[in-house]
């Protein structure tokens, strides 16, 4: 990963973390100051897609030309998208609290969320239990792919059949005046893009840190 | 060569009863302690309760009876497959037979259903276009799953751990059909989740078919 | 090259915050009192600190990486 794209990753997240919370937002009924927390909690969300998607992209890579490396890549892509998850979760709940009234209010994006999570904890289980390494990369790659395709109905087709209390469906006026305001898109945007960049960074560290180890652990048994 | 697989299936089923009625015992056992919790208190299930012990019923012993295609299956014997055919061929064969299977699960789940507990189903017709559908669904997702987790060392956990996140979309809609089934809503109302169903079977199978040589290899 | 970006980023901050209009209840108070810098700094020294501790990770995993090319050869 180069440098400037750390650097520029960083910069994005310093502008948003100040922008975000002294900016200008729309007056909203219900959400209030709250609004505020598009900027953090939903960059959590494209991240975990983002990374998720890198990781079945690898896994499929890695089906039509085996290495372990491409596996690290697999591995790694899904653990760190798994965390961006569970903190887009916690960010979620706490906020639905304050808005809908409860941390879990059975809305059709939030539970997409939670099954993609469970995907990726049912995927882990699969790699803890194989033995051999090969075997174990093949068959979680194949799982990857699979209920990755499974979840995307899920996940993108049915939260926009039924009513959400997400903006973009169902009817929620107060919700849905946000979405086209532009003073929060130069803050959104700018967001989303620095949580990938900083999530392809963390992501390159741990694929190098393994592979660091393993060739210590190769060194040590040629000895 | 496919129906010379399919038959083979059924061949063995048959040969091995005790299966055939464990699972069907499985199943009765289940619908019956759900008919002993309501007898206590008399016209106390409405819709809501019903689709939800229906399908937990229907995907606990189809999940069960799935797991076996290829978790009971010994090692000699898929060696033995491996020399005479595809690997596409063999998913096919198992995801058709599978499919029978579960509807046969499901069909019986059903008339025992309306026989112990109740049936409010106002439209037939489209419930049981649903149940069609909800099996091919759940057969294709199951048989692939059920080659991974054969791999594993504690398969059984592992299946049901794995299965979940991927049926779970069948079984959203299946419960929104069921939903308007019970409700006796007009047909058209439900036939975009009857394609929607369609689509995600389509899905499944395609990659089931695509994938399941990756698994068989070793 | 940073300057540029710094300018452009404090004209940006400045058109965001021109705008006012109040009618539903925010914390504008909070925000007149000047307390929301506290917030802000705050944020920011816990975001820097992580991207620090980001940083150095980095740095050492390369060092890492070295030594063992070095190693090998």
């Amino acid at each position: 990963m180069k440098n400037w794209v750390k650097i520029l990753g960083i910069c994005l997240l310093l502008y948003v973390h100040t922008a975000g919370l002294l900016a200008e937002v729309p007056r909203l009924n219900i959400l209030n100051e709250t609004v505020r927390a598009l900027y953090f909690h939903v960059p959590m969300w494209f991240g975990m897609t983002f990374l998720f998607t890198m990781s079945v992209y690898y896994a499929v890579r890695y089906l039509r030309n085996p290495s372990p490396e491409l596996d690290r890549k697999v591995l790694e892509y899904a653990n760190v998208g798994t965390v961006f998850g569970i903190l887009g979760i916690f960010t979620g709940m706490l906020w639905a609290n304050y808005t809908w009234g409860s941390p879990w209010h059975g809305d059709p994006k939030q539970n997409g969320a939670a099954i993609a999570l469970l995907v990726y904890l049912a995927y882990f289980v699969l790699r803890g239990s194989l033995d051999n390494q090969e075997q174990r990369a093949r068959l979680s790659a194949v799982y990857n792919i699979f209920a990755f395709a499974a979840m995307i109905p899920l996940i993108f087709v049915i939260p926009r059949m039924t009513s959400s209390m997400h903006p973009g469906s169902g009817g929620n006026p107060g919700f849905n005046a946000y979405e086209l305001d532009y003073r929060m898109r130069m803050v959104f945007y700018p967001a989303v893009a620095g949580w990938i960049l900083i999530g392809l960074w963390i992501t390159s560290l741990r694929i190098r840190l393994k592979t660091v180890e393993e060739t210590i652990i190769d060194i040590e048994d040629e000895k | 060569m496919l129906l010379t697989l399919i038959r083979k299936e059924f061949m063995l089923e048959l040969r091995r009863k005790a299966v055939i009625s464990g699972i069907g015992l499985y199943m009765f056992s289940l619908i019956f302690i759900c008919y002993l919790t309501f007898s206590l208190r008399q016209n106390s299930i409405n819709e809501a309760t019903w689709s939800a012990l229906f399908w937990l019923a229907i995907l606990f012993s189809v999940v069960n009876s799935v797991a076996k295609s290829f978790i009971g299956e010994k090692r000699g014997v898929s060696i033995y497959y491996y020399t005479l055919a595809s690997p596409q061929v063999v998913i096919l064969s198992k995801i058709l037979y599978n499919t029978l299977l579960c509807l046969v699960l499901s069909f019986t789940g059903y008339g025992l259903f309306a026989l112990f507990i109740d049936n409010p189903v106002q439209d037939t017709l489209y419930f049981l276009l649903t149940l069609l559908l909800t099996s091919m669904g759940f057969s294709s997702a199951l048989t692939l799953i059920s080659g991974i987790a054969a791999k594993a060392n504690n398969s059984h956990i592992l299946m049901a751990v794995l299965s979940f996140p991927v049926v779970i979309a069948i079984l959203l809609m299946a419960i929104r059909l069921t939903k308007n089934v019970l409700d006796g809503i007009d047909r058209s109302a439900s036939l975009d989740e009857l394609l929607n169903l369609l689509a995600i079977n389509c899905i499944l199978t395609a990659l089931a078919y695509l994938l399941f040589p990756y698994i068989w290899r070793s | 090259m940073k300057n540029k970006l710094l300018t452009t980023l404090l004209s940006l901050f400045i058109i965001l915050t021109a705008q006012a209009q109040a009618d539903v209840e925010m914390a504008d108070t909070m925000r007149s009192e000047g307390k929301i810098y506290v917030v802000v700094g705050i944020i920011l020294i816990i975001l820097i600190g992580l991207i620090v501790y980001l940083v150095l990770m980095d740095r050492k995993v390369s060092r890492l990486e070295k030594q063992l090319s070095d190693r090998q050869r």
